[in-house]
């Protein structure tokens, strides 16, 4: 008889097998709470940010959404004495900085992108992408500090030369400088691993036809990358559509708006939302739950547009 | 002719890429070098250790007659009765102090006794005083000598002061400020925070990336669970705040008595936003362990739930670190939520089941008032952004490791 | 005369056939496995071998696409019945796999993985049984003074070695080895058979093998599968030197595989 033969026993081989069936079924109940944050997250938006729109808040009537997303001022009249809230400008303000912000994100971070991956020599590309990973993992407050303490100077010396007055910097171009820097890297990062997968023969099979090196860079490499720098578009949009103490910090949080003049203040629905949050109370706590939802509508369906364009422009052959 | 022109432009676009691609060098430059220049001056061991509230101590010295000498230099001004320099300064608050520059070993101000001893702070009230430590750094606040008439407050400046203090042999009391503004409260509630979030996170999320990848069998469960976890990416942090302030805080109220914001609902909330992080990171490990380790330990006679809680699991490790680094940083730099759920009000004495405020928040707090503090802004971000920098080192060489074959 | 030949034979293998998915991989297999002998298993590759070494011990319960019918019994008891235990079998049935595959830990661990699973937490019981598999392996003096240093530092042949060792420390009445050498080179390889000549006389060895001259060299009987059958078995020695099938005769002198 065998030393090891004592230990399994029947009773031993059953304890086994009913750990294995209890730590199973505990993984599963554990991975399906996991799954299930999600729900309460949107649950509770809807009924929070649905509050609004269906009771009459304590008497002072429903908010309409249609006249919501029409009006361009925060709140007619005082807080929790009136439902004259409004979001147009918000609405537009948030989709003129992100799309203006990416504009200048996307070439600079395409391009920086080539350079790492195809045009410089090792050393500096390693240097570079040292950079521009930091970059990525610099936490958006401090993108804030910065807009704050650098960028509104550079904002008042543009306005200057245009004869604008700023208040103090705090405008919409700080606030969209600030969020192009902090988009930049993700786009730069993302960008570089698309076009350094492009598959070698690519580039050999251009060249041998002839074309220089710029023109299979820009001919060939890039829209081959295409849908891999989307997906850093999409990354980027996410990023500068949900950001909040970064923003509130440069933007001024005007109460007012559609901003057109990019010296003047502005204000995101991220920067309404933070704003005052966690001193009000009632229909003008629960409102801003509102327009949570509508954010992450938009954000849905950005998301939905972008996926959309990269199928259509987007590639097979890379990934 | 043709090929020349073309080799032109070539060249010519060739320098215009490595001219924007130094766009992002110079960007991560000036952020450091602004960080740097602006904060550098005022971070010290002082700064990380230092409390947030100043601390006043009313003091009462007498004057032992003897006249001291002292080689101040130029912005200092001395007193030879007492013994000690004062000079202008500023605190880390942005304020004017007069701050105590020089205490000389023998000055009396070593034997000044402690008023905050005695009844209504009066020294007839009492008969044992407790010793002050008065050291360089504090400020003088005011100062009441022997006769009632002289006195000095800090907003006089130093050379006034110094001119009230030659006035008399006793100092009846003089209100000595250690200065305040320290972040040593926001690096413990940072600290706190991120141990209780990585308590929370880190087992479900192993556990259910152990699910997915180990244990389900069933395709379209696992898709489902697997994208409900990756919707979680993509909300706004804010939302996770709001949904922490009417969710986790009114939870927590009744389940562990706290009383609105804490630390503990941050970390609730925190770990919640650092769930995909850390089963996506677990799961990426779990893929690269080869099958016949499995294999292996099953014909041993190994049950299932021995071999992935001791080969598997243990094997999955560097992944899980990764995840975990990743999370410190994500915790670290949050700040949205954190406003929200654990307030924004700087703390010293921290406890996990009241609110305060990480270093980011602290930051938040510094710049986001009337009078933004861009020197303690940048201070914390130097903080930051060292700890945040290695992090992302470490993660970067494990994963490097990580993906090395087995065998 | 009956029932002693019953014993020797510790797998008794009847009509099996394996699926996997819709297609069928082994069919209609009949062969015995005698007891504390060395049995080669050969064919070229793809025909089966290595699948059926994988029924032995119900390894291929973690495919899931596969399918088994049939029965297998071993010790008169059929592995596939309904209530009989797994983990009971694989105690009994070890096996050493195609490429090394210690467990990234140290020696020690890797070896008294198996005892410590099955509840053996006595140390001094545990130092024994390491000793004993390690000199059965003939690897005691090679690591004695690094028994916990880590196993994925050692050479191909050594981790082998290991494994093997880390089988024979659960004293099963089989070993099953799946063409254990093909990653080594000649001079590991040439220690490993070594091994498997000295753990003959301890353990049922059932070795898939695709080099003919090894499995002329260790093993007492071979049985030679084509295409998912098996087309003979007998003796080493009779079927390497008179087999009764023209495939065989074809397979071993090498016309095809």
């Amino acid at each position: 008889m065998s030393i090891i033969s004592k230990y399994v026993t029947k009773k031993n081989i059953k304890k086994k097998n009913r750990i294995d069936k209890i730590v199973k079924n505990s993984l599963f109940i554990i991975s399906i709470i996991a799954a299930s944050f999600i729900v309460v997250i949107i649950l509770f938006n809807l009924q929070q940010g649905v509050k609004p729109l269906i009771s009459d808040n304590g008497g002072l009537g429903r908010v309409s959404l249609l006249e919501i997303l029409v009006r361009f001022e925060w709140l007619d009249g005082k807080v929790n004495a009136t439902v004259g809230y409004g979001i147009g400008y918000l609405i537009i303000n948030t989709l003129i900085s992100v799309f203006l912000a990416i504009s200048i994100a996307l070439p600079i971070g395409v391009i920086t992108g080539l350079f790492i991956a195809k045009i410089a020599p090792k050393a500096i590309a390693e240097i570079f992408r040292t950079i521009v990973e930091l970059l990525a993992s610099i936490p958006s407050i401090i993108y804030g500090v910065f807009g704050l303490g650098v960028i509104t100077k550079i904002t008042i010396f543009v306005a200057s030369i245009f004869g604008q007055q700023t208040s103090a910097g705090i405008s919409m171009m700080t606030t969209i400088l600030v969020l192009a820097l902090m988009i930049l890297p993700i786009i730069t990062v993302m960008s570089e691993n698309a076009i350094r997968s492009v598959s070698s023969t690519l580039e050999e099979g251009s060249l041998a036809l002839g074309s220089s090196a710029m023109q299979t860079y820009f001919k060939v490499i890039i829209p081959a990358a295409k849908s891999g720098i989307f997906a850093g578009v999409i990354l980027g949009v996410g990023r500068a559509l949900g950001e909040a103490t970064a923003v509130s910090l440069v933007s001024g949080n005007a109460f007012s708006g559609p901003t057109l003049n990019p010296f003047g203040t502005t204000a995101t629905l991220t920067s309404r939302m933070l704003t005052g949050f966690r001193e009000t109370t009632g229909v003008d706590q629960d409102f801003r739950f509102t327009v949570g939802l509508v954010l992450m509508v938009i954000i849905i369906i950005t998301n939905f547009i972008l996926k959309k364009i990269m199928k259509k422009v987007g590639n097979i052959n890379e990934g | 002719m043709r090929a020349k022109k073309r080799r032109k432009i070539d060249k010519m676009i060739q320098s215009l890429i490595y001219l924007i691609s130094f766009i992002g060098v110079i960007i991560f430059v000036s952020i450091i070098g602004y960080i740097v220049t602006t904060g550098g001056k005022l971070l010290s061991f002082e700064l990380l250790t230092g409390n947030y509230q100043a601390k006043v101590t009313d003091i009462f010295v007498e004057s032992n007659g003897d006249n001291y000498t002292y080689p101040s230099s130029e912005n200092e001004y001395y007193s030879p009765r007492w013994d000690i320099a004062v000079k202008d300064s500023i605190n880390k608050e942005g304020n004017p102090i007069v701050e105590i520059s020089y205490i000389g070993d023998n000055s009396p101000m070593k034997k000044a006794k402690n008023l905050n001893d005695c009844l209504i702070g009066d020294k007839s009230f009492c008969s044992e005083y407790s010793s002050v430590n008065i050291v360089v750094g504090n400020s003088i606040k005011t100062v009441i000598m022997d006769d009632y008439n002289q006195i000095a407050y800090g907003k006089y400046k130093a050379e006034a002061m110094v001119k009230v203090l030659e006035k008399g042999s006793t100092i009846n009391s003089m209100s000595i400020q250690k200065e305040g503004g320290g972040i040593r409260g926001s690096i413990i509630t940072t600290i706190y925070l991120i141990v209780l979030t990585l308590i929370l996170a880190v087992p479900v999320g192993v556990f259910t990336a152990l699910h997915l990848k180990e244990y389900s069998k069933n395709k379209k469960s696992t898709y489902l669970i697997r994208s409900m976890i990756d919707l979680l990416t993509g909300v706004p942090s804010i939302i996770y705040g709001m949904i922490g302030v009417v969710v986790v805080i009114p939870m927590l109220n009744i389940i562990f008595k706290t009383n609105g914001s804490s630390i503990l609902a941050g970390a609730f909330t925190m770990a919640i936003i650092l769930l995909p992080t850390i089963i996506k990171n677990t799961e990426e490990a779990l893929k690269v362990i080869p099958q016949e380790i499995r294999a292996a330990s099953l014909a041993l006679g190994a049950s299932k739930t021995q071999t992935t809680f001791k080969v598997v699991l243990p094997s999955a490790i560097p992944g899980i670190l990764t995840g975990v680094l990743l999370g410190i940083g994500r915790i670290i730099g949050e700040s949205a939520a954190l406003v929200l759920v654990m307030g924004a009000a700087i703390k010293d004495q921290v406890s996990i089941k009241e609110g305060s405020t990480t270093l980011a928040v602290h930051i938040w707090q510094a710049v986001g008032g009337e009078q933004p503090n861009y020197e303690l802004a940048a201070a914390i971000s130097i903080v930051i952004l060292i700890v945040v920098f290695i992090l992302n080192r470490i993660a970067k060489i494990i994963a490097k490791k990580m993906n090395k074959s087995w065998y | 005369m009956n029932t002693k030949k019953e014993i020797n034979n510790i797998f008794k293998i009847k009509n099996l056939n394996l699926f996997y998915a819709d297609n069928q991989a082994l069919i209609d297999l009949e062969v015995n496995i005698e007891k504390n002998k060395v049995t080669a298993l050969i064919g070229p590759s793809g025909c089966g071998k290595s699948t059926f070494l994988r029924c032995l011990n119900r390894m291929n319960d973690l495919i899931e696409i596969c399918k088994i019918r049939g029965t297998i019994t071993f010790e008169d008891r059929n592995i596939y019945r309904p209530n009989y235990d797994v983990i009971d079998l694989r105690t009994n049935v070890g096996m050493v796999f195609q490429k090394p595959n210690p467990f990234p830990m140290s020696i020690y661990d890797n070896v008294s993985y198996g005892p410590k699973c099955q509840g053996i937490k006595d140390k001094k019981i545990l130092d024994e049984i390491v000793e004993k598999a390690l000199r059965d392996a003939a690897l005691w003096d090679e690591v004695k003074d690094r028994l916990h240093s880590s196993a994925m530092m050692m050479s191909g042949g050594q981790q082998q070695r290991v494994c093997i060792a880390r089988a024979i420390a659960m004293e099963p009445k089989v070993i099953l080895m799946d063409e254990p050498t093909s990653a080594l080179d000649p001079i590991a390889t040439q220690k490993v058979e070594n091994l498997i000549e000295n753990l003959k006389k301890d353990y049922t060895i059932v070795i898939v093998t695709h080099s003919m001259q090894q499995a002329a060299r260790i093993s007492d009987n071979t049985v030679f599968f084509l295409l998912g059958k098996i087309i003979e078995t007998g003796p080493t020695n009779k079927m390497f030197s008179n087999p009764n099938k023209q495939e065989t005769e074809d397979y071993i002198t090498g016309k095809f595989g």
